[in-house]
């Protein structure tokens, strides 16, 4: 006979430990045991079965898988912790007893120095899974380059994160990587795909940031520690992979003028014409245009015989040319409504790069400089140019320059004449050579774009340049859409026209309510300051009708007045009692119909059918829908009637989801009709 | 000390210096300075000085009426002037501010203004200029002529008009003279009036008249205090007894012992330079010169460690990560949707009560951690506040939060729904009662319609059998086949080549082929089958040794009179039979009798007259028996089992466990996998052959005791239950043939219209074997047809 087996020695009781057991286990104070757990990224628990591992209490407590904890045993982190601890002690005593130089001595050079290169290395095997999880490490790091140093964030920190976010963005530029960006409320978003994997990233807006309350920077502290090692390692791989040397060289000096991105010159034989062309550089490359103009005629004049020689040869061979150079995927379209879509991959890298490569941007002073040139630059544009005041890098600073093709700006544009004229140039001092600087507001340049900031985001959301009266300055913007959200089956849309996703008859049941609304003032009144509100920007936004003072109407007030009014013409008309129609049940009508065919009869009149109403149609088709709906729930029931009762429940977890959704959907969509009459009403005015 | 403890006044009045210094100390301060000049005005030259100011300022009071006089007394005036400047010099209480310049200019006449030469200087010039030995100018001084009667016509005018006359005689009057205008100067306060004064005011024990700025309230100090205080005005040290200068104790003597404690002579090493040391020092030297000790540099800060860094690639020889259950990695943050759009579609912007919401909920519980918000332009978006709380509760769920993995419930809803046919597919099934058969008295028992599916047999409580006309409800044929016993069981043989009904009253069972009522060739083949088996069981009436035995049941003719009705064999059992139920092929049937306990279940063979007892004993009541439709397998219902036994193989196949209490009846589904139970304790349950040997679907839709079920065997996949609340239920049973998938099993109809008699209700059910009509038959005494 075996031996009587002992309750928690075995099975889920051993896998897991609590936290206070493993910080004794580790030996380690609970401050060293977090650390140690955000550097290996170890994690709790939730055990199956709680009662199981905790030897049948139910109170909340913290479990490790307890390999993880052995795992962690092992750990050279561990040692250098230890003697952190033991010289800790020792700068302590000295400073007791009032030897400051020692203390600074022993700080200098006693302190451990903690790597984590080993860690990495464990953490991530691959390096697939390092990409796999740059999406926090990226967003921390932005967030500290953007912080103001304080006693808890060494300004040491802070200038490794701006190094390192600043070399990744180059990485970005140059690989032409970046896919996705948004403007949210939060910061500004962006995606990458590198090797395969989708980085998403948020970058904060330059403002200070509110610090206070109960955060604890010493976690965020140990994290960023972390991060900053992974992101080190990570550059050093993504720039040995496309021929660059790592540490690009870094300008001090221009970091200090504010150069951001323009402070660092990538080094590699792979990148000398990714480069991004300054000022400087223009005399060199108008030179070298010139001589290059004078090769390129004579190529041209050689072309030119060859091609009076064999013509048709060379027209066939250009067009063969061009189908295998298209190495691009083509896109297939189904030309049948009802057939599956297959995905096929966006946009390329190529095509990031070529969005914006011919143009020449221009910043001006009131936009944000280091999203904007970092978007551009990694949708191919080279030359990109903004006001000295927005930091040192521009390839022009220079407004007026006649190459700019695009200027972001994002001042409105003010009525003619309220702008002080310009101080005269003083024609002493310039000699009238120089011609008068064109300032936005004042004059634009013939032939350049003006187009607001988020004329760059929706372009390379969308992938292709869109129109860009639609962002000029002072403009109203379109909405600004998030690219990751695909609107499922049974979600809202708001690419699509209301028509389209409206459930049949939900139109009609929206205009009811708001219909009914005139009745019951009170419910009206709720709504009322809301739909003013829109109505009013609505109004605001239509530049053609002027904002009056009577246009509180609402429109669905006037809609059913008319309606009303028709119906009181229809009813003189007719000659019939219809008092009440809404009301008489279908079997009622059915009944009177007959009876007034009977009448009908034996008066010897033909009677001719009643034409309806607009408005009886529709409540018709509404009532018809209704009736359709509430069959339908029946069925539902009656099967539901005939599931087991576990999965009736699953069923209602399910449907729970679905209904929320649903109901989402419904009220932005009745959002959307209430504006679109508002605009309606607006525009009839 | 005793001038302290008294009142002011008395040290006003000490005339000693040491008082008056002291008092000085003590309130030497503002006001009361003045007071205590006063005391001294005698001995000193500077409060002399106040007073003359006064006087001269009286005089000037009436020097314009003074030109009139001044011819005639000057020097009484002059006379005058002294005596009462004396006068008020003794009166005088105080002047804090003294006039200097103006006394200089005043007093150039009084003989002690001596030493106010200053003020005569600037007069004219008294020196002369010489030059003295070095040959620098020397000033020489004029000696000074005290000009005693000046001629100055702005002398002082008199103030007091008495003329010259001693002011003694005015020692009785309150006044002491007369001014320009005639009126009286009155003779000022003198002293022992302000004694008097002073008396009456009685000043608390160490008033200052000062107030403590820290506490607001009067000052008052104690004689300690004041103690201090003295001594520090004195530029004492204010410790009592302290002795500032204390007479020297000298530690040693100065003096030289003349006898040493040592004797020793200086040793010689104290005189020459150390070899040592010089060695120490070469080689010190040494080694600075050879570069071996280099001068200290302060180290350097290691600031290039960081650029060292990531100098390497960590992954140049990556492996793929061993896959690991429990690994899991970090979910990623979701997306951003459209609200979260610094400019949304209007759309998604919250209206006034979902902002008001927003805005109540607490924080931690607010579904979304933003309020959706509309900006015109992107200069306009302002930061986001919980940017850095946001980043940090990430930080915690990272290394905090335990990480479950939860498989996504992504399960299409329809999928779990039955999948209903839809009600036009179920259609045909009865739905109305079409005919009621009435005739019978006292109960149905049962009833049958025969395979053309023109025909009803039934049989009641009267003893009879009745056949009816389906579509009109005409009887057509009856027969009396017991007195007493009620017929349990009518059915037909299940063969359209004959029409046979079987039907049992009490222990007997009879064979009919009904008289003049089928068309001749099938009444004639109905008694050639009938009649065949005599011969056979003359043929074979005890071989070997079953005579010893008695027959299970005795085949025999029921008599002329059942016979001319078309009756043609009785077939006598042991016990009565409850339940008859006809092979398909029509050459056997089997009876139950729930009371023969071994008799129980009997099969008779139709061809060779023969009765078999299968089950020499049965574990049970027997309810009820059924063959299979297809293969050679025959149920057998217990009370609350039912067993599947392999005919040809002889062998007990399966035995269903309903869970019922009382089984009542049961059917075979035409396939042969499903059986529908019907139990008294109100359920009917649905076994599926295939799945297990517990029910498929137990349905309770009865309120009383389930009597008969019965599947349609035509094809139509319906089948019902009668139950003693009087309703039969109609439901659609559909059974595909593939394995995978489940019978559907769906509620069609409640039929109702027979009457509850005794608390018995409906007894027997049959279906048409093509149409989707069926038949009941009640406890009222009627049959219906449903369709």
């Amino acid at each position: 006979m075996g031996r009587i087996k002992k309750k928690g020695t075995s099975g889920a009781a051993k896998n897991y430990i609590t936290r206070t057991r493993a910080v004794k286990k580790l030996q380690i104070s609970l401050p060293d045991f977090r650390r140690l757990c955000i550097f290996k990224g170890i994690y709790p628990r939730e055990p199956r079965n709680k009662k199981k591992v905790s030897k049948g209490s139910t109170a909340a407590t913290t479990f490790y898988y307890t390999k993880d904890i052995q795992y962690l045993l092992h750990e050279p982190l561990l040692a250098k912790f230890r003697e952190h601890k033991s010289v800790a002690k020792k700068i302590g005593r000295a400073l007791g007893r009032g030897e400051v130089g020692d203390a600074a001595r022993l700080e200098k050079n006693l302190i451990p120095k903690v790597k984590l290169d080993h860690i990495i290395k464990e953490r991530y095997p691959s390096f697939v899974d390092a990409l796999r999880d740059l999406d926090d490490a990226l967003s921390m790091l932005f967030l500290f380059a953007n912080l103001p140093s304080s006693e808890h964030i060494p300004t040491k920190t802070i200038a490794l994160c701006q190094r390192l976010t600043h070399e990744f963005e180059h990485f970005v530029i140059v690989s032409h990587s970046l896919r996705k960006s948004f403007l949210s409320i939060k910061g500004i978003y962006y995606q990458a795909t590198i090797q395969g994997q989708d980085i998403m990233w948020l970058v904060p807006y330059r403002f200070v940031q509110r610090t206070a309350g109960d955060i604890d920077f010493r976690i965020m502290g140990t994290f960023v520690e972390f991060y900053t090692t992974l992101l080190g390692f990570v550059n050093f791989r993504l720039y040995t992979s496309i021929g660059l040397v790592y540490p690009p060289k870094f300008n001090v000096k221009s970091d200090e003028e504010g150069g951001e991105l323009g402070a660092f010159q990538l080094e590699g034989k792979a990148i000398t014409d990714g480069e991004p062309a300054t000022n400087g550089d223009v005399a060199d490359a108008i030179a070298s245009a010139e001589a290059q103009a004078e090769v390129d005629k004579i190529i041209a004049n050689a072309a030119n015989e060859s091609i009076a020689d064999t013509q048709d040869s060379t027209a066939l061979v250009r067009t063969e040319e061009d189908e295998e150079n298209n190495e691009a995927i083509d896109k297939f379209e189904t030309t049948a409504q009802d057939a599956d879509v297959l995905p096929q991959p966006q946009a390329s890298s190529t095509e990031a790069a070529s969005l914006f490569a011919p143009f020449t941007f221009y910043l001006s002073r009131e936009t944000p400089r280091a999203p904007l040139e970092f978007l551009l630059k990694a949708f191919g544009s080279k030359r990109v140019g903004w006001d000295s005041i927005l930091g040192d890098g521009a390839f022009t600073t220079d407004e007026s320059d006649t190459t700019i093709t695009h200027q972001i700006v994002d001042r409105p544009t003010l009525p003619n004449g309220s702008l002080p004229d310009p101080p005269p140039v003083p024609e002493t001092v310039h000699g009238g050579a120089v011609p008068p600087k064109a300032q936005w507001p004042r004059s634009t340049v013939p032939g350049r774009t003006y187009v607001q900031p988020q004329w760059v985001w929706d372009c390379i959301n969308q992938g292709k340049l869109l129109r860009p009266d639609l962002y000029a300055p002072g403009a109203e913007l379109p909405p600004h859409l998030s690219p990751w959200v695909k609107p499922k089956k049974g979600e809202y849309d708001p690419n699509l026209p209301l028509e389209q996703q409206e459930p049949e008859g939900e139109a009609e049941a929206f205009e009811e309510e708001e219909g009914d609304g005139d009745g019951d003032s009170v419910s009206e009144d709720e709504e009322a300051p809301a739909v003013q509100e829109l109505e009013d920007a609505v109004i605001d936004r239509d530049s053609s009708v002027e904002a009056g003072e009577g246009m509180d109407v609402a429109s669905a007030e006037d809609d059913s007045d008319e309606e009303e009014m028709d119906e009181d013409i229809a009813n003189e008309w007719e000659g019939f009692e219809s008092e009440g129609e809404s009301d008489i049940s279908d079997g009622e009508a059915e009944r009177r119909q007959h009876q007034r065919e009977l009448e009908a009869e034996a008066a010897g009149v033909t009677l001719e059918s009643k034409p309806k109403t607009a408005k009886e149609q529709k409540t018709e088709s509404r009532k018809k829908l209704e009736k359709k709906r509430k069959q339908e729930e029946e069925d539902r029931e009656r099967q539901k009637m005939m599931l087991s009762r576990r999965k009736r429940k699953l069923l209602k977890r399910i449907e729970y989801g679905t209904e929320k959704r649903d109901k989402e959907a419904e009220n932005l969509r009745r959002k959307k009709r209430r504006i679109e009459n508002a605009k309606e009403a607006a525009n009839a005015i | 000390m005793a001038p302290y403890s008294r009142k002011r006044k008395v040290t006003a009045h000490d005339g000693s210096a040491d008082s008056s210094t002291g008092s000085h100390l003590e309130l030497g301060n503002g006001l009361l300075e003045g007071i205590l000049s006063h005391s001294e005005d005698e001995s000193e030259n500077t409060s002399d000085e106040d007073v003359s100011i006064e006087a001269s300022e009286a005089d000037e009071g009436f020097s314009d009426e003074g030109d009139l006089d001044s011819d005639d007394f000057p020097d009484e005036a002059e006379e005058d002037e002294a005596e009462i400047r004396n006068q008020i010099r003794n009166l005088k209480t105080s002047d804090p501010f003294p006039h200097t310049t103006r006394a200089d200019e005043a007093d150039a006449g009084p003989a002690d203004g001596l030493e106010d030469l200053s003020g005569v200087e600037g007069l004219k010039r008294n020196y002369t200029v010489t030059t003295d030995a070095n040959g620098n100018p020397r000033y020489l001084y004029q000696e000074i002529d005290p000009v005693y009667d000046s001629d100055d016509s702005d002398a002082p005018a008199t103030a007091n008009t008495i003329g010259d006359i001693p002011l003694s005689y005015y020692d009785t009057y309150p006044h002491i003279g007369y001014d320009i205008n005639g009126r009286k100067i009155m003779r000022p306060a003198k002293g022992e009036a302000l004694d008097a004064l002073l008396d009456s005011i009685d000043i608390p024990k160490g008033w200052t008249g000062l107030t403590d700025p820290a506490t607001g309230k009067p000052l008052e100090l104690s004689e300690e205090e004041l103690d201090v205080l003295k001594k520090l005005t004195r530029n004492e040290l204010p410790e009592e007894g302290y002795d500032p200068y204390p007479d020297m104790v000298y530690y040693f003597t100065g003096r030289e012992e003349i006898m040493p404690l040592s004797a020793a002579p200086e040793p010689k090493r104290r005189f020459v330079p150390s070899k040592h040391e010089a060695k120490r020092v070469m080689k010190i030297v040494k080694a600075i010169r050879e570069g071996r000790i280099q001068p200290y540099k302060a180290p350097a800060e290691v600031e290039e460690e960081d650029r060292e860094l990531y100098s390497y690639d960590i992954w140049a020889d990556e492996l793929p990560r061993p896959e690991h259950s429990m690994h899991i990695p970090a979910p990623k943050l979701p997306p951003p949707g459209f609200d979260q759009s610094y400019h949304p579609p209007p759309e998604y912007l919250p209206d006034k009560t979902e902002k008001a919401a927003w805005l109540e909920t607490d924080e931690e519980e607010r579904e979304k951690e933003y309020l959706p918000t509309s900006y015109e332009a992107l200069r306009k978006v302002p930061g986001y506040d919980r940017f850095v709380k946001e980043k940090f509760e990430r930080c915690l769920d990272l290394y905090l939060a335990p990480r479950v993995r939860r498989n996504r419930l992504n399960i299409d809803p329809e999928s779990l729904l039955p999948k209903l046919p839809s009600p036009d597919e179920l259609k045909p099934f009865p739905t109305t009662c079409a005919t009621i058969f009435r005739g019978h008295d006292g109960r149905v028992r049962s009833n049958s319609i025969d395979p053309s599916g023109t025909y009803l047999a039934s049989g009641g409580d009267d003893g009879t059998v009745r056949i009816w006309e389906l579509s009109t409800g005409r009887q057509l044929w009856n027969a009396k086949l017991s007195v007493e016993d009620a017929v349990d069981a009518v059915r037909w043989r299940p063969c359209k080549d004959a029409a046979i009904l079987a039907a049992a009253a009490g222990e007997n069972i009879y064979l009919i082929v009904p008289f003049a009522l089928l068309s001749p060739d099938i009444e004639q083949s109905g008694r050639d089958i009938l009649d065949a088996g005599w011969g056979y069981a003359a043929s074979k009436p005890s071989t070997n040794g079953v005579a010893t035995k008695e027959p299970p049941a005795k085949w025999t003719r029921p008599g002329t009179r059942l016979e001319d009705k078309g009756v043609l064999v009785q077939i006598s059992v042991r016990s009565s039979v409850k339940v008859i139920n006809w092979h398909r092929k029509g050459e056997y049937f089997a009876t139950v009798s729930p009371r023969g306990q071994s008799t129980a279940v009997a099969i008779h063979a139709l061809s060779k007259h023969l009765t078999q007892l299968p089950f020499r004993r049965l574990k049970g009541l027997a309810q009820s028996a059924q063959f299979h439709p297809s293969k050679p397998i025959f149920f057998v219902a217990t009370k609350n089992s039912i067993r599947s036994y392999d005919l040809s193989k002889q062998e007990l196949v399966k035995i269903l466990q309903p869970g019922a209490k009382w089984i009542s009846s049961f059917d075979v589904h035409p396939g042969g996998d499903n059986i529908i139970v019907g139990t008294y304790d109100k359920r009917l349950l649905w076994h599926d052959l295939d799945l297990s040997t517990k029910p498929y679907k137990t349905l309770r839709y009865h309120q009383e005791a389930i009597r008969a079920v019965a599947f349609h065997q035509g094809g139509l996949p319906l089948f019902a239950d009668a139950s003693d609340d009087g309703s039969l239920q109609i439901f659609h049973g559909k059974v595909v043939g593939d394995l995978m998938e489940n019978a559907t099993i769906v509620p069609l109809k409640v039929l109702r219209g027979h009457q509850v008699k005794s608390r018995l209700g409906v007894m027997d059910i049959d279906w048409h074997c093509r149409e989707p009509w069926c038949v009941s038959a009640g406890a009222d005494g009627t049959c219906r047809l449903w369709n």
